[in-house]
């Protein structure tokens, strides 16, 4: 009965697979009198939902380890189908109800955790809801402008019409994506939520908060282009939003090499890749977009990798602080190369493809001239080797700081194959960069009727901006490494393996299990001492959010002293509202 | 096929003589500055070699032993991914499959491989020396990368032929051309050059060596070797960028050995700084004429046309 | 003024153990020539200055007596080093880093003892806490005495370890791996408890090979 189900849960975790393969043409009904419903796949919502269908299942492969959560595994049906309902949407109805159902969901899903506080699902379900609410109303606004809920482009809106639009949609999209200053409750919902469920948090439903943001420019004519101007070579208003995307992606960057435990380091990671993200849409052009699909894809992969092994971490060992663990390469060598190649598509190293997305992200910068935005965004992305190396050095390398990280044995095969799977796409992906361009997003960029940046051979990435091949890269390197192990063997003399992990050079003294020797926990602390780090370090939107507190609590106080026990007021209040209003109403010339 | 492997055994060749005589030539001269004799010119060779010879050699295991095998080998991709001639068939190696974002990512790949070797060897020493050196990296990466944004932005391409073959003639040069760049480019070449006064990271009084502390024997033949073939890439590179490339080895030894010698005279004479002020001063001073370049360069034109 | 031509006493263990001289009968390559030559133009020195002698080790390094123009430079950690200079007395609570931090130096490496406290004592001949004779404990390839002596006579020392190293056969180094058993029976007799872990050594009986 339980394998059955089992068996059952797995098959609905591939249904976005069996979507994306099996779906043609398009739905479509009237739901009542003017307003009907319609489902079809975009380009673009095929993209995400194929990022969908590569998460999914591998999610669901360490959720489905014995015992297991019956509660959490409906939940997470039901968060897929809402995901899909949200991808599928040709209308803003569906799209919201979608958008709800994964809303609901993944907030059930976070409380299913033992360790989530409540703090940590108030700020989830506030904010989420904040951006339902937005993204109601801007789809009633919307929808008042054409009189039609359908998800297309409106002839000529107004400057008005366009910007009240923009923010109440943009601010919705922001939230979920989780940029600066909307970000709070991510670092702490991605840290309690279940281990298993992180990555897909992570990976997948912060890139519905991405499709929306592309999404949101094919709502104006030519948005992504010129909306609200051109600045240098770019849209000016795409600027701001590179801004507030660099932004992020810095501030993240910082607070992720200052945290101490491993999942709260990867959330403030994921802030900043999706800040990346935000930036590349920001800028717009086909290589911007190219670049930031290509980064979604990546982050993906890398994110549900990341947390996954990580989740294996804490499985087997029980402790989840930098400074508690150490040594676990030798006890779990499968987990380090599933963080190694992590990291090193989070880094954006060659060959791995995260460098092919950050290269076109950077191409794109420098085409659009907006050099200081690029420098910004250089900043970040050098930052974060500083984490990449915490979050491998602190649990893989060093020594070993608790009984845990003593005794642990390497995490169980549905941990395990996921991880592996997810390697060998990130080394597929890396050897041929052109591939994702080719197969996932060219069709995209059609669809968004962009240039192509089409890939003249699977195995180079070529952009007007010069490209790189991928193949002769590894090989190169793959070659040279050969070659200097090869000759290094055959030198002459002998390698002697260290009798003891303590056998060290400390001047000259003997270290011992008792002395400190693991630098986890307190790596990138010294960073504070470069001013612009501590001056950053030492901000926290926490001020920013108790202030707006303040301000709600002054106007409602205001608002109070209305509120008075004489009639008398109330109803003179009524009169000269009344006669205001009409007239207003007069003087616009209505009645 | 055999001219590649030819071409490439040749690239790495001439990177490694370049590389000692380099050095031992600052090594020498340093040691004029300070009125001494100083090691022959040939001193780093040799240090190299002994290094090579050492009949023991100890590690910490696999992935210690690893580690200088990648930054090697990073070193070599590198070494073969820069153009080292223009107009040429010789010494190209594989750049015409690379471009120049490629080559400054290339740079860090090997030093991070090493960094997991110098994790895995449990010396706390060694990870405070790695995380000094990814705090410099931080430090001079952004200027440095805006330079080479402005170079970029200027030829609009990333390819470093396409650069190369748009300096022709001395009044093409980039350095010409583009001064400014040059001058944003050069303190934070200097310092991913591990060269004074940014050479906190590995200097041998500082937290016991740094990164290098456990390494010893042939394993430190090893870093030895890729150091000095990583500064000659970066060098090359420099010499592509501003100094309209060389056609043939002898121009190539003489542009990089002036490149070489202006920022030896600049480290010669600055006392070390420590990281966080190293940090700071990247972000203020050549990332303000990095700045200022930006607004006059690219901002300004724009509005005024 | 005394001069000793015999060995006397307790000494006498050592040039028991000393074989005679089979490195004449070592046959060697070119190929282990040119790396002798290399080896001795290349010296990283780890300086182990505790006692008095050592003042005289920096002005070496300066520009007055320069040695780096003999190849001949500091080097930070055991690892990275060649010769170890120990600059006169060492106590027993010395000595233990001593030891370890010769362990820890990559093969060849060589010993340079400086000044009288490392060969007798020296002026420290009667203390209670005070190592006698260094070459008990670790081999000594070159001794310089005097009380201190000079950087002139350190190059000299140099001078002869590079001689002695340009000829081949046997160093201290060998000698150590040889007689491990009784320079670890003379250790532990000093030092006692404090005697480092057995994984710091055993390596030397177990052929050492990875
Ligand atoms: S030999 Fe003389 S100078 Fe050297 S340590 Fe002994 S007492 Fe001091």
């Amino acid at each position: 009965m339980s394998a059955m189900l089992r068996l059952l849960f797995f098959v609905v975790s591939l249904s976005p697979t069996l979507l994306l393969v099996t779906w043609d043409g398009s739905l479509s009904w009237a739901l009542i009198d003017g307003i009907r419903l319609h489902l079809t796949l975009t380009p673009l919502a095929g993209f995400f939902l194929t990022l969908l269908a590569l998460a999914a299942p591998l999610v669901a492969l360490p959720m489905l380890r014995r015992p297991c959560d019956w509660p959490s595994l409906v939940l997470y049906v039901l968060l897929l189908l809402g995901m899909q309902l949200l991808l599928l949407a040709g209308d803003f109805v569906s799209f919201f109800v979608g958008w709800e159902v994964m809303t609901w969901s993944s907030y059930l899903l976070l409380l299913r955790s033992s360790r989530a506080d409540m703090e940590t699902s108030q700020s989830f379900i506030l904010f989420n809801l904040a951006s339902a609410f937005l993204l109601l109303a801007g789809i009633l606004v919307f929808f008042s402008l054409t009189g039609d809920f359908a998800i297309r482009s409106l002839a000529e809106p107004s400057l008005p019409q366009a910007l009240t639009l923009l923010a109440l949609f943009g601010l919705a999209f922001l939230i979920k994506v989780g940029t600066l200053p909307l970000h709070i409750w991510i670092p702490s919902s991605y840290d309690q939520a279940p281990d298993a469920f992180s990555a897909f948090l992570s990976g997948s439903v912060s890139k519905m908060g991405v499709y929306g943001l592309i999404l949101l420019p094919t709502l104006f004519p030519d948005a992504l282009a010129s909306f609200a101007g051109r600045f240098l070579n770019g849209p000016a208003f795409g600027y701001l939003l590179a801004w507030v995307g660099v932004i992020t992606s810095v501030v993240a960057t910082f607070k992720a090499i200052s945290q101490e435990d491993m999942k709260r380091l990867l959330a403030y990671s994921s802030i900043a890749q999706v800040g990346y993200i935000t930036t590349a849409v920001g800028v717009g052009s086909s290589l911007a977009i190219a670049g930031a699909l290509y980064l979604a894809l990546v982050h993906t992969l890398v994110k549900v990798l990341l947390f996954i092994s990580v989740a294996g971490i804490v499985l087997q060992t029980g402790q989840r602080q930098f400074k508690d663990l150490g040594r676990l390469i030798e006890r779990m060598p499968i987990s380090f190369f599933g963080v190694l190649i992590g990291i090193i598509g989070l880094a954006g190293m060659p060959p791995l493809p995260g460098f092919a997305a950050k290269y076109l992200v950077f191409v794109s910068l420098v085409d659009a001239r907006w050099l200081l935005l690029l420098a910004a965004m250089i900043l970040a992305s050098t930052a974060a080797f500083i984490y990449c190396y915490k979050l491998i050095y602190a649990p893989f390398l060093g020594h070993a700081n608790s009984p845990g990280a003593k005794e642990a044995r390497e995490a169980p095969w549905p941990y395990l194959v996921p991880q592996v799977i997810l390697m060998g796409l990130l080394v597929l992906f890396g050897l041929f960069p052109g591939l994702a361009i080719d197969v996932l997003i060219d069709p995209v960029l059609v669809g968004l009727q962009m240039a192509p940046i089409g890939a003249e051979s699977w195995a180079k990435l070529t952009t007007v901006y010069g490209g790189y091949d991928g193949v002769v890269l590894m090989l190169v390197f793959g070659i040279a490494f050969v070659l200097v192990t090869g000759l290094f063997l055959l030198l002459r003399g002998r390698m002697r393996r260290a009798g003891s992990p303590y056998d060290l050079s400390f001047a000259g003294e003997v270290p011992t299990a008792d002395t400190p020797l693991h630098y986890g926990a307190g790596m990138g602390r010294e960073l504070r001492r470069i001013p612009l780090v501590g001056w950053i370090l030492r901000q926290g939107t926490r001020g920013f959010y108790l202030g707006l507190a303040g301000q709600m609590r002054a106007a409602a106080a205001l608002l109070g002293n209305l509120y008075v026990g004489r009639p008398q007021a109330w109803i003179l209040i009524a009169v000269v509202v009344l006669a205001a209003s009409l007239a207003a109403r007069a003087m616009m010339g209505g009645l | 096929m055999m001219h590649a492997v030819v071409d490439s055994l040749a690239m790495i060749g001439v990177s490694y003589v370049m590389g000692f005589l380099f050095y031992g030539f600052y090594r020498q001269l340093n040691a004029r500055i300070q009125r001494r004799w100083g090691p022959s010119i040939w001193q780093n060779f040799f240090d190299n070699m002994k290094f090579f010879f050492k009949s023991e050699t100890l590690s910490h295991g696999p992935m210690f032993f690893f580690g200088p095998m990648i930054i090697m080998a990073g070193a070599f991709t590198t070494v073969l991914f820069v153009p080292f001639l223009k107009d040429s068939t010789w010494l190209q190696g594989f750049s015409q499959y690379g471009n120049l974002i490629l080559i400054i990512y290339l740079l860090v790949v090997g030093p991070l491989g090493n960094a997991l070797a110098v994790g895995s060897s449990g010396n706390p020493f060694g990870v405070m020396g790695v995380t000094r050196g990814l705090t410099r990296l931080m430090g001079l990466e952004v200027p440095f990368f805006l330079g080479l944004a402005l170079v970029m932005l200027q030829h609009e391409t990333s390819s470093v032929h396409a650069i190369m073959a748009a300096q022709d003639g001395l009044a093409n040069w980039g350095i010409v051309t583009n001064p400014v760049a040059f001058v944003v480019i050069l303190l934070p070449f200097i310092a991913a050059q591990n060269a004074s006064p940014f050479d906190v990271v590995g200097a041998p009084v500082e937290v016991y060596a740094g990164p290098r502390v456990e390494f010893g024997g042939r394993l430190l033949g090893v870093l030895m070797t890729q150091n000095m073939m990583m500064s000659i890439a970066k060098l090359v590179l420099v010499v592509d960028l501003f100094l309209g490339g060389a056609s043939n080895v002898l121009v190539l030894i003489a542009k990089a050995f002036s490149l070489f010698l202006l920022t030896t005279a600049i480290s010669m004479v600055f006392p070390r700084l420590k990281t966080e002020q190293a940090v700071d001063f990247f972000w203020k001073v050549p990332l303000g004429i990095g700045v200022l370049a930006v607004i006059l360069t690219v901002w300004l034109p724009s509005w005024s046309a | 003024m005394y001069h000793k031509t015999q060995c006397e006493g307790f000494q006498c263990e050592q040039a028991m153990l000393e074989v005679p001289g089979d490195a004449e009968t070592v046959r060697e390559g070119v190929l282990d020539k040119l790396i002798a030559w290399m080896r001795q133009r290349s010296l990283f020195v780890l300086a182990y200055g505790t006692g008095c002698g050592a003042i005289e080790m920096r002005p070496l390094m300066t520009s007055r007596f320069d040695a780096e123009r003999f190849g001949i430079i500091g080097a930070a950690t055991p690892r990275q080093a060649d010769v170890l200079v120990i600059s006169g007395y060492l106590a027993l609570k010395t000595l233990r880093r001593v030891i370890r931090s010769y362990e820890q130096m990559q093969e060849p490496k060589y010993v340079i003892g400086l000044g009288s406290c490392t060969i007798n004592g020296g002026m420290y001949w009667d203390s209670y806490n005070t190592v006698k004779q260094v070459d008990r404990y670790i081999p000594i390839d070159i001794y310089v005495n005097g009380c201190m002596p000079r950087p002139e006579a350190l190059i000299e020392g140099f001078v002869a370890l590079q001689q002695r190293i340009k000829q081949g056969g046997k160093a201290g180094y060998h000698q150590y791996r040889e007689n491990i058993d009784w320079y670890k029976a003379n250790q532990r007799k000093a030092l006692g408890e404090e005697m480092p872990p057995a994984y710091t050594y055993d390596w030397y009986h177990a052929g050492g090979v990875a």
